[in-house]
């Protein structure tokens, strides 16, 4: 399958936080959800494919093209939401429209009109008039009117109340049927990922964690909810991380199946990814 | 790069007011009193200009331009090329209506006078942007007004010395041969003096990180 972002041993140093060695690739037409603690490293590494911030090791290929030598063509194709970036908020979405017209070659601004009408966003209103929904849903609308190939969405979700959530989700979802599209999405809200991701990368200080298809993911891995003596009797190499509660300790495994098949503890939970990224996180080995 | 010039454009649109207001209390005091004010809608307008730079801050404009197409190009190219139109139109603006108060007041138009006076004015606008520019894109605005006020206060200080200490007479002799050319050579030192600051400017941005 065309890898339509690809990220190879990607390292960033700051004084007191590092990226090292991110790998991940998202494949044509699909949504990557990119997970993580907050101050995991997800921004940053959006950053680095965007360019953003400059002095990092590693490769990055966007459209199977470098990110840095190609850059003005590689931009061209994609639509971006940057956490806490944007537009001055002096302007209007009709000054948006206007300046958009001169910097993306493909700007369509009907369906920036359409989208504006869709969620009652007034054309002629200053942004800073906007709530914080309004804000993300023009942020989305801006990134989404020049028919981007690739979407790079660090959390456009956080901060939303759960209608404005699934309103949102609810655009990507209908803007992958309509488009040749594929999203990076990173948040840290997982439900929403769960419902539309078809790929999950953990990302946890600094380092990959894991990059799976949502699926495998869901359907393989698994928590077994059991007593000392029993999870005494786990073998090491049968489970990932565990974590001890007041009455039971919780085990993460990573296949329902297998384990089910070679120890007799009779309860193991379905996961989520709230639960795969506490247990990562907090778990001890 | 026309995209990014729009966007500053728009976020100046709504001081247009201010500058039209300007226009009459420069047209009264021009037909009233014997002040000249015509420095003062291009100085205005540089001032005005600066002040997007805080609210590109304040949003994050800069961060998120970069992951446009050619972003950190385009910005700081066109926050120089639409301050220097604005510079431009806004001192054409202020000629032409010397020209009318000159012809209202005295039925003569004192040409060479207003354009002298003009040129001088786009002389200190783009000195302004000169050294604010790349002060700005270095430190940010917040920081960029100390460091001013302290370039200003430094050249006050040795200007005034020199004017105390040195004798600056025979100086200003020898150079009276340079006043025959003295519009030609103001406009070269203005060009030379604007392209490096731009080239710094864009130097600094093209490394920043956000």
């Amino acid at each position: 399958m065309e890898n339509i972002l690809e990220v190879k041993n990607l390292c960033k140093k700051y004084d007191n936080f590092e990226l090292k060695n991110i790998t991940f690739s998202l494949p044509k037409g699909m949504i990557m959800g990119f997970i993580g603690e907050n101050g995991a490293g997800k921004t940053t590494t959006i950053k680095a494919i965007l360019d953003i911030i400059k002095s990092y090791s590693g490769e990055i290929k966007i459209f199977g093209l470098d990110n840095r030598k190609y850059e003005s063509k590689i931009k061209e194709d994609i639509g971006v939401v940057l956490d806490d970036m944007f537009f001055p908020e002096i302007l209007t979405p009709n000054d948006i429209d206007n300046a958009m017209r001169g910097i993306y070659k493909n700007w369509d601004s009907k369906m920036f009109y359409d989208y504006l009408k869709e969620f009652s966003l007034l054309p002629n209103q200053q942004i800073k008039t906007f709530s914080k929904g309004m804000r993300k849903k023009l942020e989305i609308v801006t990134a989404l009117s020049h028919h981007p190939k690739l979407l790079i969405l660090d959390e456009p979700t956080s901060g939303l109340d759960p209608v404005a959530r699934a309103e949102i989700t609810q655009i990507f979802q209908s803007i992958l049927e309509k488009e040749d599209c594929s999203i990076l999405l990173s948040s840290h809200i997982t439900t929403d990922l769960e419902h539309i991701a078809d790929y999950i990368t953990f990302i946890s200080n600094g380092e990959i964690v894991l990059s799976k298809t949502t699926d495998e993911l869901l359907d393989n891995y698994g928590i077994v909810k059991c007593r000392e003596k029993e999870f005494r009797s786990i073998a090491k190499k049968d489970y990932i991380k565990y974590i001890k509660t007041k009455y039971e300790y919780e085990v993460l495994v990573e296949n329902k199946k297998d384990f089910k098949a070679k120890y007799n503890i009779a309860v193991i939970d379905k996961i989520t990814l709230d639960d795969l990224m506490v247990l990562m996180i907090k778990g001890e080995e | 790069m026309v995209g990014f010039m729009k966007k500053d454009i728009a976020m100046i649109k709504s001081n247009f007011k201010l500058i039209g207001i300007l226009l009459v209390i420069y047209v009264l005091m021009g037909l009233l009193g014997q002040m000249d004010i015509s420095f003062i809608l291009p100085f205005m307008i540089v001032m005005i200009m600066i002040s997007t730079f805080s609210y590109d801050d304040y949003n994050k404009w800069d961060a998120y331009s970069i992951s446009l197409p050619n972003g950190r190009k385009n910005s700081v190219m066109s926050k120089y090329i639409t301050t220097i139109l604005m510079i431009l139109v806004t001192s054409i603006i202020t000629i032409i209506l010397s020209f009318i108060i000159s012809y209202i007041k005295t039925s003569t138009i004192n040409y060479e006078q207003i354009l002298i006076t003009m040129l001088g004015t786009i002389f200190g606008t783009l000195l302004v942007l000169t050294f604010m520019y790349p002060v700005i894109y270095k430190f940010g605005l917040e920081k960029a007004r100390i460091a001013i006020f302290v370039i200003v206060f430094g050249l006050v200080i040795i200007g005034g010395f020199l004017f105390k200490y040195v004798d600056l007479s025979n100086i200003g002799k020898s150079l009276t041969f340079l006043e025959n050319y003295l519009v030609i050579i103001l406009i070269v030192i203005t060009i030379v003096m604007v392209y490096v600051s731009y080239k710094i400017s864009n130097n600094i941005f093209s490394k920043k990180e956000f």
